[in-house]
């Protein structure tokens, strides 16, 4: 046993570079999926926790409750082997059958069990933590904002949508970016069920060729790069702060400004 | 009775509890059209829970406020909310939108309550900006507003939806004192304008100079309501005379 040499021509290269490729793209389509599912669905959660009835509240509660606090792996298996086996029969056919409109480039199956028990589940996942971020920020909106609204003849609907969602959102983006970020990370663990996202591929390619120091370099590099890349993306595209976001133009004026004054100092000293 | 001349507003045996606390025990006060009336007492005494009573930010336990004549302590629903487009309400904290600018605070209820077209909307509220004197402040958001600034644009909301009556609860109360007066100008050009004004304040120099009306309020109850010079001059209620003692020389009426 020698020191490790380092082989990447072998790893990307033929098939499996194929294997990653496709491995990559599929982790892109079911996060993708899943954030659709999360984020429709943590507004359904945040409704039912914040309507004004104690039973809908407690429904909610139990449903966020289950989903934060039960591994992630043991919900996969039970979306995959036990709810869909739920399922009627002929939508399982369906599922199951071929489709070509479903096969992605790199033949990545979208409408398979596999495929859609994993953005299921990362969906309901992430969703329950979403609404709960959402509810945070919600509460961090002072109540004389809701008086406002109200005293100047708005519904309670209209008070949500125009007055306190836009800015519970400010409040609270940087830790909905964190749970997208972390949908997307969460999707290796779909490798369990048998998705083949880049975890499943890296794994692959390891027990064709032996490169496992290499495949895993690489797999964690594709981690990495996309989630600096969505959360810097993210993190630009969020609502303005509360207040507004300081304009380039006046953040240079106040600069030039403070310069001057310390210029006024230095000159009077 | 020439309608003109009818009170704007009437409260009838008015109550307020939470739970056991009556903080509201049986208020009566009519207010005139264009009537601009301070309500001064000590804190607690029930004063800024009356005028949220009046544009119902709380529910009324017990009695009747007539508006223009009309029994409004039923209302629910659509016609609330009709009646508090005619009643503008000013806060202690302002409590701008915090995620929009002057203009659009000011024109958003135009916009989504009264579904004015943007443009007409946005014209309105420059109208109003410029009214208390705002004009160039349209887009800077409340966080890049001073205190006075961010009151009198609350001011300029209030304004919006044409009110006839507006609410001011304590309005300059949270303000520096350099700015107190620059929101109180702006306050005292609305009854001129035949806007009733009902004003719980601190101020004393604002109740005596523009109030035609002061009520004193404690336990839950108007205790007196005179013109200002009746009221400062020759106050008939020992509890009101004490309360000025202590709000207009504070030093001499502490006890060691």
């Amino acid at each position: 046993m020698g020191g490790i040499t380092l082989n990447f021509g072998d790893v990307l290269a033929g098939q499996p570079g194929q294997w990653l490729l496709s491995g990559f793209l599929m982790t892109l389509y079911v996060s993708i999926a899943g954030s659709l599912v999360a984020t429709v669905l943590a507004v359904v959660l945040l409704a039912l926790r914040i309507a004004p009835s104690r039973a809908i509240n407690a429904i909610a509660i139990a449903i966020i409750e289950v989903f934060r606090n039960t591994p992630i792996l043991v919900q996969f298996l039970f979306w995959y082997f036990a709810a869909f086996g739920l399922l009627p029969r002929a939508v399982r056919d369906y599922v199951t059958d071929n489709h070509p409109w479903a096969v992605l480039p790199f033949n990545n199956v979208v409408l398979a069990p596999e495929y859609l028990a994993a953005a299921w589940g990362l969906g309901v996942f992430i969703a329950a933590f979403l609404a709960e971020e959402l509810r945070a920020g919600l509460n961090a909106v002072p109540k004389g904002q809701t008086e406002a609204a109200i005293s100047q003849g708005f519904t309670y609907g209209e008070t949500l949508r125009l007055i306190l969602l836009p800015q519970a959102l400010a409040n609270c983006w940087q830790p909905l970016v964190t749970q997208y970020l972390n949908l997307m990370k969460l999707s290796s663990i779909a490798s369990a069920i048998g998705l083949a996202e880049i975890t499943y591929q890296v794994r692959q390619v390891e027990s064709y060729n032996s490169h496992a120091f290499e495949a895993f370099a690489i797999g964690t590099a594709f981690y990495l790069l996309v989630g600096l890349a969505l959360g810097q993306a993210l993190g630009a595209l969020g609502p303005h702060p509360p207040g507004g976001r300081p304009r380039r133009a006046d953040l240079a004026a106040e600069k030039e400004a403070r310069a001057a004054e310390v210029a006024e100092a230095a000159s009077d000293a | 009775m020439n309608p003109a001349d009818a009170p704007l507003i009437v409260l009838k045996n008015l109550h307020k509890r939470y739970g056991s606390l009556h903080v509201l025990r049986g208020v009566d006060l009519e207010v005139a059209r264009g009537e601009a009336i301070a309500i001064i007492g000590p804190s607690g005494s029930g004063k800024s829970t009356l005028i949220r009573l009046i544009n119902r930010l709380e529910t009324i336990s017990e009695g009747e406020i007539f508006i223009d004549g009309m029994p409004t302590a039923s209302f629910t629903g659509r016609r609330l909310r009709e009646l508090r487009t005619e009643i503008g309400f000013v806060f202690q904290q302002f409590n701008l939108y915090g995620h929009l600018n002057a203009l659009d605070n000011v024109s958003l209820a135009l916009r989504k309550v009264r579904g004015l077209p943007r443009a007409k909307a946005e014209a309105r509220a420059h109208e109003l900006l410029e009214r208390v004197g705002l004009a160039d402040k349209a887009r800077q958001y409340p966080a890049q507003l001073s205190g006075g600034q961010q009151q009198r644009v609350a001011i300029a909301r209030a304004l919006a939806t044409d009110p006839k009556t507006v609410l001011f609860d304590e309005p300059t109360s949270a303000l520096d004192p350099e700015m107190i007066g620059e929101v109180l100008a702006v306050m005292q050009e609305l009854p001129k304008n035949g806007i009733t004004i009902l004003v719980v304040t601190h101020e004393m120099s604002f109740a005596r100079e523009v109030a035609d009306r002061v009520a004193f309020i404690d336990g839950g109850k108007i205790l007196e309501l005179e013109p200002p010079a009746q009221f400062f001059g020759a106050p008939s209620h020992p509890r009101t005379r004490r309360f000025l003692k202590q709000v207009l020389s504070p030093l001499s009426a502490a006890e060691p």
